[in-house]
């Protein structure tokens, strides 16, 4: 198993992680051993196993379509790092910076 | 004085020695003198607590028979339970100052019944990691040896109730984080069967293997408290709307004509030797109490760390994209929105959050989803049909909590060295099915756990066996110096 620096590179933008190079070089060697210990997952036939999401058994839980009150925009946006009026605010979004 | 259980402090609160101010004074003053050591709280919640109390001495004066047995005691939540407008951190910095615009439905329900909060405490940042080392705001001290860690997530939960500030606390168990520092601080420590417990308002860490449960000092008080926050919540789609089974109504049947299965992967080479001892000591009560004592065999145990370190990871990947510093949390600001993005993750989360987003993301990325997620997904299916067989053979399983005793702090920098901690406690996680860890001895003055796992919905169960080793030994019993010291 090994995993490439690039590989890094990729998932860190994948994840919206902004590392310093030291963090980089050190998580490229943790995750290897990790990825190396996990490995032993390849070894299982699961042929015949379906894939398990939940535990649960409960299926297409809904509610009842009746309308309740909502939080309110005062509350949603009390713990916004910047607000104006009723909108949360963002900086602008240029060109194709979201390309990875 | 030393401190009291729920049930003597609800008689007490009815006969009239105390007060719930009166134990609320006693709880922060207690708490003030051994935070400087221990570092469990990362709020105190002075004023809540006062207002909490009032209203509490208020309905045990009108209706002190029909009050619940929890009204007026005090106890301390984990946190990553939101509580409106207290500070909710999840032991984050790109938390601090956040203040929830909502209470969680567990945390409700102990408020409805009468309950007195403390504060919130410390934890491993999103509740990653088995040792609290993982904290924004600094380790925990295990109060039978400072030097040494809680165990974790829940460590501060688990280290204030050991100290005797708080009868009970909440905790959250993904894999393993209420039982393995329950085992390491001495206490009892429940994680329900998955859905038993709503999770609305808890900061999600891994959707598909989070559970909130108790910390108490008795595993009668862990009923009590379980039965104040179990059953159905229309707010959670994952909580069951089956009725729950009161445990205290089977709490005393004891545990002859019981078969209890020990599964031999769970004492393996890892397991240090005095663990090993004490819980082997611990099947012989058991045995002497009228159970039936097997050898069983769960033979994916070795492979269930690795499904849990892929699921968990690629769950939490994706739960924490939320923090973008847009609709709560800190902000580093940035022209531009993706360099904003960037830098509030990279400022905001500490290396073991980082480590297990890169991981999450990792697997479920293009390329690797089929060989990890994919196959980790399907393994999971394995272990759980594993303990369905086990557990049609047993009526439960028995086996130690964690593989060893507490750890010095830093004696662990090696990630995969830490992941093991969690090899006996996560894979009932994986299956959904209850576990609970009771004291069962010490090794050089530090505490061991036992625990015990049930099929689904056999909560009351694993408390009737844990309950019955309990009332035949005196661990439980045992103080830590910060208990015995109490005033």
């Amino acid at each position: 198993m090994t995993l490439s620096r690039a590989e890094v590179d990729h998932v860190a933008t994948l994840a919206r992680l902004g590392l310093s190079d030291a963090e980089k070089d050190r998580l490229l060697g943790e995750l290897e051993a990790i990825l190396d210990h996990i490995a032993r997952l390849q070894r299982v036939d699961t042929s015949t196993l379906a894939e398990t999401a939940q535990v649960g058994d409960l299926v297409n839980v809904l509610r009842a379509d009746v309308p309740e009150a909502p939080i309110g925009a005062a509350a949603a946006l009390r713990n916004a790092p910047a607000t104006d009026g009723s909108y949360f605010v963002v900086g602008a979004i240029q060109g194709t910076e979201l390309d990875a | 004085m030393t401190p009291r259980t729920i049930t003597e402090l609800a008689a007490a609160l009815r006969d009239g020695t105390t007060t719930p101010r009166t134990l609320l004074d006693a709880a922060l003053a207690h708490v003030d003198r051994t935070e400087q050591d221990l570092n469990a709280y990362l709020a105190v919640t002075r004023e809540l607590g006062y207002t909490q109390a009032d209203a509490a001495s208020h309905v045990l004066e009108e209706h002190p028979d029909t009050a619940s047995p929890l009204c007026g005691i005090p106890m301390a939540l984990k946190d990553v339970l939101c509580v409106d407008g207290i500070d909710t951190t999840a032991g984050s910095k790109i938390l601090r100052g956040f203040k929830p615009p909502y209470t969680s439905t567990a945390v409700q329900r102990l408020f409805d019944a009468g309950a007195v909060c403390v504060g919130k405490t410390n934890c491993d940042e999103f509740a990653m990691g088995s040792s609290t080392e993982n904290s924004a705001y600094g380790p925990v001290g295990n109060p039978w040896d400072i030097e040494r860690v809680p165990g974790g997530s829940s460590g501060g939960s688990a280290a204030t109730v050991a100290a005797g500030s708080v009868p009970y606390s909440l905790g959250s168990d993904t894999g393993g984080s209420i039982r393995q520092p329950a085992a390491l601080t001495g206490v009892v420590g429940f994680k329900p069967t998955y859905g038993r417990i709503s999770r609305y308002g808890l900061i999600a860490f891994a959707s598909s293997l989070d559970q909130i449960g108790p910390f108490t000092r008795t595993v009668e008080d862990c009923a009590l408290v379980y039965m104040a926050i179990a059953g159905h919540d229309p707010r959670d789609s994952t909580s069951d709307p089956r009725a729950v089974d009161d445990p205290l109504a089977s709490l005393h049947a004891g545990v002859a004509g019981m078969r209890l299965g020990i599964p031999r992967e769970y004492l393996g080479e890892g397991t240090e030797p005095g663990v090993r001892d004490a819980v082997q000591a611990a099947f012989r009560v058991l045995e002497a109490q009228g159970a039936t004592l097997q050898e069983v065999s769960l033979p994916s145990t070795d492979v269930a760390l690795s499904v849990y370190y892929i699921i968990a990871p690629a769950e939490c990947s994706s739960n924490l994209a939320r923090y973008d510093g847009v609709r709560f949390g800190s902000r580093v600001e940035r022209p531009s929105l993706t360099d904003m993005y960037l830098q509030t993750r990279g400022v905001g989360f500490g290396n073991e959050v980082k480590r297990r987003v890169m991981l999450g993301t990792y697997a479920l990325s293009s390329g690797y989803y089929d060989a990890y997620y994919r196959q980790a997904q399907k393994v999971r299916t394995l272990v759980s049909q594993e303990f369905e067989a086990v557990l049609k053979e047993v009526d439960a399983i028995v086996c130690p909590t964690s593989p060893s005793v507490a750890f010095p702090m830093g004696s662990r920098d090696d990630p995969l060295s830490m992941y093991m901690c969690d090899v006996v406690t996560l894979p009932a996680n994986l299956a959904g099915i209850p576990g609970i860890s009771v004291p069962c001895g010490f090794v050089d003055g530090l505490p061991v756990g036992l625990q015990v796992i049930a099929p689904r919905f056999e909560d009351a169960r694993v408390m009737r066996v844990a309950h019955a080793y309990e009332q035949a030994t005196d661990f439980h019993a045992q103080l830590s110096p910060y208990a015995s010291a109490a005033a």
